[in-house]
């Protein structure tokens, strides 16, 4: 394939941003024009402030395609949070109508097999689930009701994310093109789409899942990628010379050697969906940032800090639950090390 | 080790010298006055600041600091004496908060900015003409609620009430037991005043049924697509909001657990006011005037919020100056050569 001159990018660059330019100008909202085009060239002054006609009205063109975008495809977003509201009630009332030692058990079985019998952090997520509880007991069922969402959350990004991932790893090509757009997922704030979301998606639990995979998803996908791209080239020239095909490679060596990098992804997904799930208290959505939000709202310190404690203690369960089960595949995936330790 | 002494010293001088220019810098740029305005999050409290702050800082040539919070904080910091002036204050929601402070004279009650406002629930105009719903005692018919169905309760139907942690949320909820509407409909928190806003927005847009509290002047209630019915509610009577109002502060300090049967009646349509901090009344009696005399016509400002959305393209600033340049009402606040510098600045 011929490679295109650097020079033809920069022109395509400064033509299309003189484009940009003329059609801001002759846009009718754009205010405060001179009479004539060609007072700019006799009269400076504008070269001082910022003229108010040198105006990219960009937000007008959103607000419009914005508005004819709600009335013809709303339906679908309607159709999509119905499905999540669906399944994020029905795990919910599960959780919540459990009685909580039996919630509490449940976590610690989950953790005791997870991280491979360790006793020791066992013993600390139990005592930390326990805890939050204990803080407050209208606490408790406002952290299921987060944990809820952050798991659907998660499920959301594993779902969608990891194939991505895989596919980065894969194509030089779809690397390049999903790049950037992690990087806007990763940069721009937060608000920018919890708001839209209220209107396509209605006040709640639901436009709070979706925020949490916009700003959750890119470290999984990120690590994913890296992780199967990081497997030892060595590994995969033996697993070619012993026949193996692509779908061969991927599954019995790739993917099984970038696990713990995967785990991290999941991990690092976790905190982040935590962290937005409190924002996402500022649009309405239950649970254990509504407290801390009413605390500050109401300049009840105490209320703040004790909200956000439970916070942070559901954040250690959650991180040490996904980071042991890492943990445990990645003593796996080094038999040497095994070796010797049992010795 | 010498050479270590010297760097250190040469830090200790060298720090010394930059807080001393700093010193120096700031006392320069008091020279006239400085005035710490308080904001808030909704659009009206903004209008005001934007041209109290412009008149402030080029007909009276104030160094203006503006800081915006929601109530509480910005409330706090006001008593505190951190903040200086606030423009817009929904009086009635905090009397329990400020009338003390009035009373020791901490803080001072500048008068009235806009003369009218609504609090009330709403229901958009198509629902209500469609199933009859004017009143309160409406919502309570049969099937009313199935229309405004809550998706994470669909049980009961979903009032979008005001934000958690302000006042009116509690006093909702207090009407909602009243009402006998409680088994109903939830008390429904959006979070933040921009989420309900949302909330209305994307209802209108796309013609679903909505029953919100909300309330007027906004920039909201101008727009094209959103038309809204005020619900009739028993009419205001002192006696009746005093009592629930005891009810409402025990709540809001002990929970909803503590809730005991006393009284609703809707909102009184209240005035708007302007405070200042005592002490910063005390030492600028000038600018105490020209806030004082502060006042513009409700239809007014919510002419200013629809051209600050739809026209200014979100400026605040420019809002304020359109206001200034196409009215001549503000010249009354203000003696003639501030009014001048003004012009001049516009």
């Amino acid at each position: 394939m011929k490679k295109i001159p650097q020079g033809v990018y920069y022109a395509i660059f400064t033509v299309f941003f003189f484009v940009l330019i003329v059609v801001s100008y002759n846009h009718p909202r754009t205010r405060k024009k001179p009479d004539s085009v060609m007072e700019l060239f006799s009269d400076f002054s504008w070269l001082n402030d910022w003229p108010r006609w040198l105006d990219v009205p960009f937000m007008h063109w959103i607000n419009t395609n914005w508005k004819i975008f709600i009335n013809e495809y709303g339906l679908i977003f309607d159709a999509i949070g119905y499905g999540l509201l669906r399944g994020y009630t029905e795990l919910k009332e599960v959780a919540v109508q459990a009685p909580w030692p039996v919630v509490i058990a449940a976590v610690i079985l989950i953790t005791y097999f997870t991280s491979g019998r360790k006793l020791g952090t066992t013993v600390f997520v139990g005592f930390c689930t326990f805890f939050i509880g204990f803080l407050n007991p209208r606490f408790w069922d406002k952290a299921i009701e987060t944990t809820t969402m952050v798991v659907l959350g998660i499920f959301i990004c594993v779902v969608i994310g990891i194939p991505i991932g895989i596919a980065m790893a894969r194509n030089e090509k779809v690397r390049n093109a999903i790049l950037p757009i992690l990087d806007l997922m990763q940069v721009i704030p937060a608000f920018c789409y919890l708001i839209p979301g209220i209107i396509l998606f209605g006040l709640g639990a639901i436009p709070a899942i979706i925020s949490i995979f916009i700003y959750a998803c890119p470290p999984l996908i990120r690590l994913t990628d890296l992780g199967i791209r990081l497997v030892d080239k060595e590994v995969i020239e033996a697993a070619e010379s012993f026949g193996a095909s692509r779908r061969q490679k991927l599954w019995g060596v790739q993917m099984p050697l970038a696990l713990p990098n995967i785990m991290q992804g999941i991990n690092q997904c976790t905190m982040m969906a935590l962290a937005m799930v409190v924002i996402a208290s500022m649009i309405g959505t239950r649970g254990l940032g509504d407290e801390v939000l009413l605390g500050l709202q109401q300049l009840n310190v105490g209320a703040a800090i004790e909200a956000g404690l439970a916070i942070v203690l559901l954040a250690i369960v959650l991180d040490r639950m996904t980071q042991a089960y890492g943990e445990k595949i990645q003593q796996r995936n080094q038999p040497v090390k095994k070796i010797k330790k049992s010795d | 080790m010498i050479k270590k002494m010297q760097k250190i010293l040469m830090a200790i001088a060298f720090s010394f010298l930059s807080f001393l220019s700093f010193s120096a810098t700031t006392t320069t740029a008091n020279a006239a006055c400085s005035v710490h305005i308080g904001d808030f999050d909704w659009d009206s409290a903004n209008i005001h600041t934007a041209i109290g702050s412009f008149i402030l800082e080029h007909g009276y040539g104030c160094d203006v600091e503006v800081t915006k919070g929601s109530t509480n904080p910005i409330l706090a910091a006001l008593i505190d004496n951190q903040i200086d002036v606030i423009f817009e204050h929904w009086t009635d929601n905090n009397v329990a908060l400020i009338d003390p402070e009035l009373e020791s004279g901490n803080l001072v009650f500048l008068g009235v900015n806009t003369p009218a406002s609504e609090q009330a629930f709403f229901v958009d105009r198509a629902t209500s003409e469609a199933h009859g719903i004017t009143s309160v005692d409406d919502l309570k018919r049969p099937g009313i609620k199935d229309l405004f169905t809550d998706p994470e309760n669909p049980s009961k139907g979903r009032l979008t009430s005001c934000i958690s942690g302000w006042t009116c949320y509690t006093i909702n909820l207090v009407k909602l037991k009243e009402y006998g509407l409680d088994e109903m409909y939830t008390n429904f928190d959006p979070g933040s005043g921009g989420a309900l806003d949302a909330a209305i927005m994307g209802a209108s847009t796309k013609g679903q049924p909505i029953v919100t509290y909300y309330w007027t002047p906004t920039s909201l209630m101008g727009k094209p697509e959103v038309d809204l019915v005020r619900l009739t509610e028993p009419a205001y009577d002192k006696d009746c909001w005093d009592a629930m109002m005891v009810v409402v502060e025990d709540i809001k300090a002990n929970g909803p657990d503590v809730y005991t049967p006393s009284c609703a009646c809707e909102y009184k349509d209240m005035s708007l006011t302007k405070l200042a901090s005592g002490k910063f009344a005390a030492d600028n009696a000038d600018i105490i005037d020209f806030v004082e005399a502060y006042t513009i016509p409700t239809a007014e400002v919510n002419d200013m919020l629809a051209y600050y959305v739809d026209e200014s393209g979100g400026d605040m600033e420019a809002t304020a100056m359109h206001y200034l340049e196409n009215s001549s009402n503000w010249e009354s606040w203000v003696s003639s050569d501030v009014a001048a510098k003004v012009k001049k600045a516009l």
